[in-house]
């Protein structure tokens, strides 16, 4: 029953606390302090012991002892911190412990420091760690571009900058794109379909754990001996697995976010099928549901091929195989085939869940029905189709099978239809509207414009000849930046405005929002729209030098970017200070019509104290007396309450 | 919708498209085209620009027009109109796009085709890439460190590497490649324009990547033949220069005498005194030594890095010339 375990959370604030001894092994940090360095021996040791009973010399081989210990280090501290302890419970076939909610829902700061199985405390832990990965791969940005400003060598030396390079893509993909629409995701869905929470809470903090993990090994590989990873974030062999030992922390690096992604697209997909409120028919959820349902489907599909070709790599490195080494039978090209039937679905998986963002956000300041939902729903699903079919026109120019070249240009093309529709379909739903331009709205109208242009400069880019021409040049970064930056970041800025009355129970600064929005617009567009002009022009990409002729215009890019990086700070300042000292917010401040916001702000601890009966679409605005959801239905027991 | 919004409307895509024209033609988007393919793909460059800057105005127009008129005051509660679709112009909406985008898949299939196509008489030339240095090689045998071609003549590189995987690419010719170990790949390029242009590796190849270029040096084809019949030496001067030249020296190490400004590897200036504290032979010795098993010895505040195939890939005549020009050029 809802409100006992309610009462029950009052009087305990946290989980029952242990003393004296039995502090060390009830999970927790303190445990972890231990755990840690005890599976950290335990890595370091198995190789050496191995070695030493099959007479392998040198006992101690650094590559491989570092290899060992990205496995079992991290999972020292998962052990330790708590991650496995029912699971562990379970398997060892001890009686079931009743479920008494201790590690659900947070009731002080503290609680966002533990595993944690409430998605709501999981979703702010997953955007709060994204938004600080956000930071530092902004920051080696500034750094590079202060090397850019002038051509030759001023702050960095190549391997420097190649690894500032290399760490700023992998962050901004693996540890702020990708796992801050997981964040918003893990936040709103169960309350969009009206569930109490996803349908594996333990999974999911789990999930969540993986992320500060796989980040700390991506950075912790910039200091290792003899440079970080610095073959870029695409990491082509066989460049990588000559490397230094840093690109073993990138492989395994990847590895860790992208077991945390698979889970939490699983734990999307088993929630978002099984658990929607009676009622919620599939053609009744929100289209940010559908964003993530098809964003799910694409991570579960695609993420172990990244997985696969980061292995393949590890193996040519640590036990000499010859997946990439031509010396040894191996094929070159079948690195980027592999890597690319991932990473050109993430790039989906990058986007698509912001579709449903800027979905919802249109909608609601339009005060108006989406146009053509279900056509928008059916786009999202040819987007996933056809994703999976465009992989190679990443290498048009890599030498393939040339056959593969023009099929491969014509699914590109085509993917520019779904994605026009949602376009339309978006410039229709504000059509007649009344448009309110709170700092979400600004967010999503400067979306629809960067990614139109991003849109347009990838139709120049599936066009075989222009991408022969522009393929590895600055053309690119500026089309990349464009969909990822004008596209997904303005889509994530979007949706942590949106929500964060709901999130926090505070409102947002409106006019820091506002000039946040300014600021990152303008900025934007002055350091990436000359890049389309450098890089046809001739300049490639990641070098740390160039030719002296593009001097003005690279330093003129630099004082721009330093200004993007500056609107942050103004992001960063209004989400601490209105978080602290916000105006209270109400239940639904938007006036919005889906289930989130029919809940106070922020919700209680299990969503719903009474089962929503959906009736009709979310997006009813304008329609007299149309309704959504229902509330009154009869109350089901929660599971495992005593 | 009135008459008078739809002008207005009209108006603003009208404008928005003067706009993007005015971009599209004021800035010099491309270099200028100097081989027959490179013409040929900025036609469909600007074939598809044409197209780009249509929906960029239909875009721009409407999302402005929207923000303009439609937007309302904070305290404004109303609602709009509960408009949930409109099938004919959803339809218009996917198909115009879906013809639009296979007009652009025709052109672009159909240029790929012929940028393919070297005619009845090519001149073939191997290129082979390493860390971080072209190497160019013609039927003769003869191998360069740049590249020399005929205007009006086809030329097919077949591009391949020693190493990592690189990428060919001459921006005034458009056509671009990547270099990839273990197979052959073929580009054509038909020049025709003479001059001197860059060759830049597009591939990030590792720490050399920013400086491993070269350049290309187009020739009237009656020049050309005359270069290649005289067995095409680079420039007067010592025999080992030539083989500095086309292994790519330069592009990692210091030589004064070359004119080699690399800062990747040991200025070969200072080969005397490097040779003095590395203390293993004399300098004709330690130079033939440092090329051949580059590991040997490795001068302090530098990485092993240096490919160590050279003492394969170096005819034993040609490196004796390398290493007598380079420990004559270093006591100067």
């Amino acid at each position: 029953m809802t409100d006992v375990a309610v009462a029950h959370h009052d009087h305990h604030a946290a989980p029952p606390r242990a003393t004296g001894f039995r502090r060390l092994t009830a999970p927790g940090w303190l445990r972890a302090l231990w755990v840690t360095p005890l599976f950290f021996g335990i890595g370091a040791g198995l190789p050496v012991l191995i070695r030493w009973a099959a007479h392998w010399h040198p006992l101690w081989n650094g590559s491989v002892i570092t290899t060992v210990e990205l496995v079992t280090t991290p999972l020292g501290f998962l052990v330790g911190l708590g991650g496995f302890d029912y699971w562990a419970h379970y398997a060892a076939g001890r009686p079931t412990r009743p479920e008494d909610h201790s590690g659900h829902g947070a009731r002080s700061w503290r609680d966002y420091f533990r595993v944690n199985t409430d998605h709501k405390v999981i979703g702010v832990q997953y955007v709060v760690t994204t938004i600080f990965f956000f930071c530092v791969g902004g920051l080696f940005a500034m750094l590079f571009r202060a090397e850019l400003a002038q051509p030759g060598d001023q702050f960095f030396n190549p391997q420097t900058f190649n690894v500032l390079v290399s760490d700023h893509a992998a962050l901004m993909i693996f540890l702020f794109v990708i796992p801050a629409f997981a964040g918003l995701g893990n936040y709103v869905i169960p309350l969009m379909i009206g569930a109490a929470d996803m349908a594996f809470p333990r999974l999911n903090a789990l999930s969540f754990w993986l992320l500060p993990i796989a980040g700390l090994i991506m950075v912790a590989g910039m200091v290792t001996p003899g440079g970080g990873p610095s073959a870029g974030w695409t990491a082509y062999a066989p460049l990588s697995v000559h490397q230094p030992l840093g690109q073993v922390f990138f492989n395994m690096g990847v590895q860790w976010a992208g077991a945390s992604s698979i889970m939490t697209a699983l734990n999307f997909l088993v929630t978002i099928i099984t658990m929607r409120a009676p009622g919620m028919t599939f053609w009744r959820m929100p289209l940010l549901v559908w964003a993530n349902f098809t964003t799910s489907l694409l991570v579960v599909i695609a993420t172990p091929f990244i997985a696969g070709s980061q292995f393949f790599v590890m193996f040519d490195r640590v036990l000499h195989t010859n997946f990439f080494e031509i010396g040894g039978g191996g094929y070159v090209l079948g690195y980027q085939h592999i890597f690319w039937f991932y990473s050109h679905p993430a790039v989906y998986i990058m986007i698509l869940p912001g579709f449903g963002i800027i979905s919802e956000v249109i909608s609601t300041f339009s005060r108006k029905p989406i146009f053509g939902y279900r056509l928008m729903a059916l786009s999202l699903m040819a987007i996933l189709v056809l994703g999976f079919s465009v992989w190679a026109h990443h290498m048009f120019v890599a030498g393939m099978a040339s056959w593969l070249r023009v099929p491969m240009m014509v699914t590109s093309m085509v993917i520019a239809v779904p994605t026009g529709v949602k376009v339309f379909s978006w410039l229709a739903t504000m059509w007649n509207g009344k448009l309110h331009f709170n700092t979400p709205m600004l967010f999503a109208t400067g979306f629809i414009a960067m990614f139109v242009l991003g849109g347009l400069s990838g139709i120049y880019l599936a066009s075989v000849p222009i991408d022969i021409h522009a393929s590895d040049t600055y053309f690119i970064v500026a089309h990349i930046h464009y969909v990822l930056y004008g596209g997904s970041v303005f889509t994530i800025f979007a949706g942590i405005y949106y929500w964060f009355p709901k999130m926090t129970g505070r409102m947002y600064n409106e006019r820091l929002g506002q000039l946040h929005f300014w600021l990152t617009f303008i900025g934007f567009n002055l350091t990436f729209f000359p890049m389309h002009y450098i890089g046809l022009q001739g300049m490639p990409r990641r070098v740390a030098d160039y030719a002296p002729r593009f001097a003005d215009i690279n330093l003129f890019i630099s004082i721009a970017s330093f200004g993007l990086g500056a609107s942050t700070i103004v992001f960063l300042y209004n989400m601490a200070r209105s978080w602290r000292w916000g105006e209270r917010a109400v239940g639904n401040p938007w006036r919005a019509m889906s289930l989130e916001w029919q809940v106070s702000s922020p919700p209680p601890i299990f969503n719903f104290d009474e089962i929503p009966q959906v009736v009709g679409t979310p997006y009813e605005y304008g329609v007299p007396g149309a309704q959504h959801a229902i509330f009154g239905a009869p109350k089901p027991e929660p599971v495992g309450a005593d | 919708m009135r008459r008078g919004s739809i002008i207005q409307l009209v108006a603003t895509g009208v404008v928005a498209a003067g706009i993007a024209t005015a971009v599209a033609l004021l800035v010099p988007w491309l270099p200028p085209a100097y081989g027959k393919e490179a013409q040929r793909i900025h036609f469909v460059f600007w074939f598809a620009t044409v197209i780009a800057i249509a929906v960029f105005a239909v875009v721009a127009a409407v999302l402005s027009y929207a923000i303009i008129r439609f937007r309302v005051r904070p305290d404004d509660d109303s609602d709009g109109p509960p408009t949930h679709g409109h099938t004919t112009l959803e339809i218009v909406w996917t198909a115009i796009p879906a013809v639009l985008v296979t007009a652009i898949s025709i052109v672009s299939a159909v240029v790929l085709a012929q940028n393919s196509h070297a005619g009845t008489d090519p001149l073939l030339v191997n290129v082979r890439a390493q860390q971080f240095a072209w190497s160019f090689t013609y039927p003769n045998g003869k191998t360069y460190g740049y590249l020399t071609l005929p205007e009006n003549r086809s030329t097919k590189l077949r591009i391949t590497s020693n190493d990592v995987i690189h990428s060919f690419w001459v921006p005034v010719l458009s056509q671009k490649q990547d270099a990839v170990p273990g197979q052959f790949n073929t580009i054509v390029v038909t020049p025709i324009h003479t001059g001197t242009f860059p060759v830049i590796c597009t591939e990030l190849c590792g720490l050399g990547h920013a400086l491993m270029r070269s350049h290309v040096v187009i020739m009237k084809e009656n020049d050309f033949n005359t270069w290649y019949r005289k067995g095409g030496r680079a420039a007067a001067g010592p025999p080992g220069l030539a083989v500095f030249q086309s292994n790519g020296c330069g592009s990692c190490h210091t030589f004064k005498p070359a004119g080699a400004t690399g800062n990747i590897g040991p200025d070969l200036d200072k080969l005397v005194q490097y040779a003095k504290q590395a203390n293993r032979g004399s300098l004709t010795q330690f130079i033939h030594e440092s090329i051949v098993n580059p590991g040997a010895y490795i001068q302090p505040g530098y990485q092993n890095l240096m490919p160590s195939t050279f003492g394969q890939s170096i005819p034993p005549a040609n490196l004796d010339q390398l290493v007598q020009y380079l420990a004559q050029g270093a006591k100067s």
